[in-house]
């Protein structure tokens, strides 16, 4: 019987953490965490073109040309060159370089600002063709115009191969 | 509590947000070619304006050059718009360099300087950082002496 202090301090810790936590607490606990961990990655960061699939109530096919975001695009959808409307296709680079401009999202009402580089080292895609000019300016307003071959202001240069349609913005109304 | 920051968390991921005004001023008439992060492009002659734009600041006609230089005057922006654009871009890109007496930019200043458009920017703006490198140039040595 004197060595069984063993036996009393298992059971003494056992109650005390039964009496403490719960299966039901621990269940409470990780659900919190699991959702949690879900709601913080969709904090609204600033996640430079990574922004461009996320969270965005939107319809349309970005592969159209009467897809929202492309309301003043001038060039081929990169989206149908092996690119999306907002990475350029293999074997291209993006231009740092570009024109930028907003469009309303007819889904929300709101206007966002909308980046549209090209991509370039590669000859023209030919796919897609789709020039929509809202808001272009004449040449002689080079910050706006879409006129020009942004891939002049690419580490590739000018070989221009498509444009992209790229979300980095919501303007306050 | 744990729960109730997550509902938080929560509440707040699904409301709307919206770009601050200046900075989507300055996404749509600075940003295509200064950058998102005003780093430029300085080998095809966009400057960089990164711990570089508040020095202007501290030198005799560089306060009037960032408003008169062709960018910033001919920009498609009202005078109060320009002037808070203005300001944004200092505390943004440059904010170790704006000199501690310095009052930001007004609309009344910023409309009155944008009429007088700059003849020859390239050669005024070569000027002035010639200035600012001496002045900084002085400071160290200053620096070094107070030592």
């Amino acid at each position: 019987m004197e060595n069984n202090w063993l036996d009393q301090v298992t059971e003494k810790l056992t109650r005390q953490t039964a009496r403490s936590t719960s299966r039901r607490g621990f269940l409470g606990g990780l659900g919190t965490l699991l959702i949690g961990a879900g709601a913080f990655t969709l904090l609204p960061v600033y996640r430079n073109s990574a922004f461009a699939s996320t969270g965005i109530a939107e319809e349309g096919n970005p592969n159209s040309c009467d897809y929202w975001r492309h309301c003043a695009i001038d060039g081929f959808l990169c989206g149908c060159c092996g690119g999306t409307a907002s990475s350029c296709p293999p074997g291209t680079v993006k231009s740092d370089i570009t024109w930028i401009g907003t469009c309303r999202n007819p889904t929300d009402g709101k206007d966002y600002v909308i980046s549209y580089n090209d991509c370039c080292g590669k000859s023209n895609c030919g796919r897609c063709i789709c020039q929509r000019d809202q808001g272009d300016t004449p040449i002689y307003r080079p910050q706006s115009s879409n006129d020009l071959n942004w891939c002049t202001g690419s580490q590739a240069n000018v070989p221009y191969h498509c444009s992209l349609s790229v979300v980095i913005g919501v303007k306050e109304r | 509590m744990i729960r109730a920051v997550a509902l938080g968390l929560l509440l707040s991921s699904s409301c709307s947000w919206a770009t601050e005004p200046a900075q989507v001023d300055y996404m749509l008439n600075c940003q295509g070619c200064h950058l998102p992060d005003g780093s430029g492009f300085p080998a095809r002659q966009v400057p960089d304006l990164r711990n570089r734009m508040g020095s202007f600041l501290s030198v005799p006609g560089g306060r009037e050059y960032l408003v008169q230089v062709p960018g910033t005057a001919q920009t498609a922006l009202p005078d109060s718009d320009l002037a808070r654009l203005l300001n944004w871009m200092l505390g943004s890109f440059s904010a170790a360099q704006i000199p501690a007496d310095f009052q930001p930019y007004t609309a009344a200043e910023v409309g009155t300087l944008r009429q007088y458009p700059l003849a020859n920017p390239s050669v005024i703006q070569a000027h002035l950082l010639e200035q600012i490198v001496q002045r900084e140039q002085q400071q160290h040595s200053g620096a070094f002496a107070d030592e």
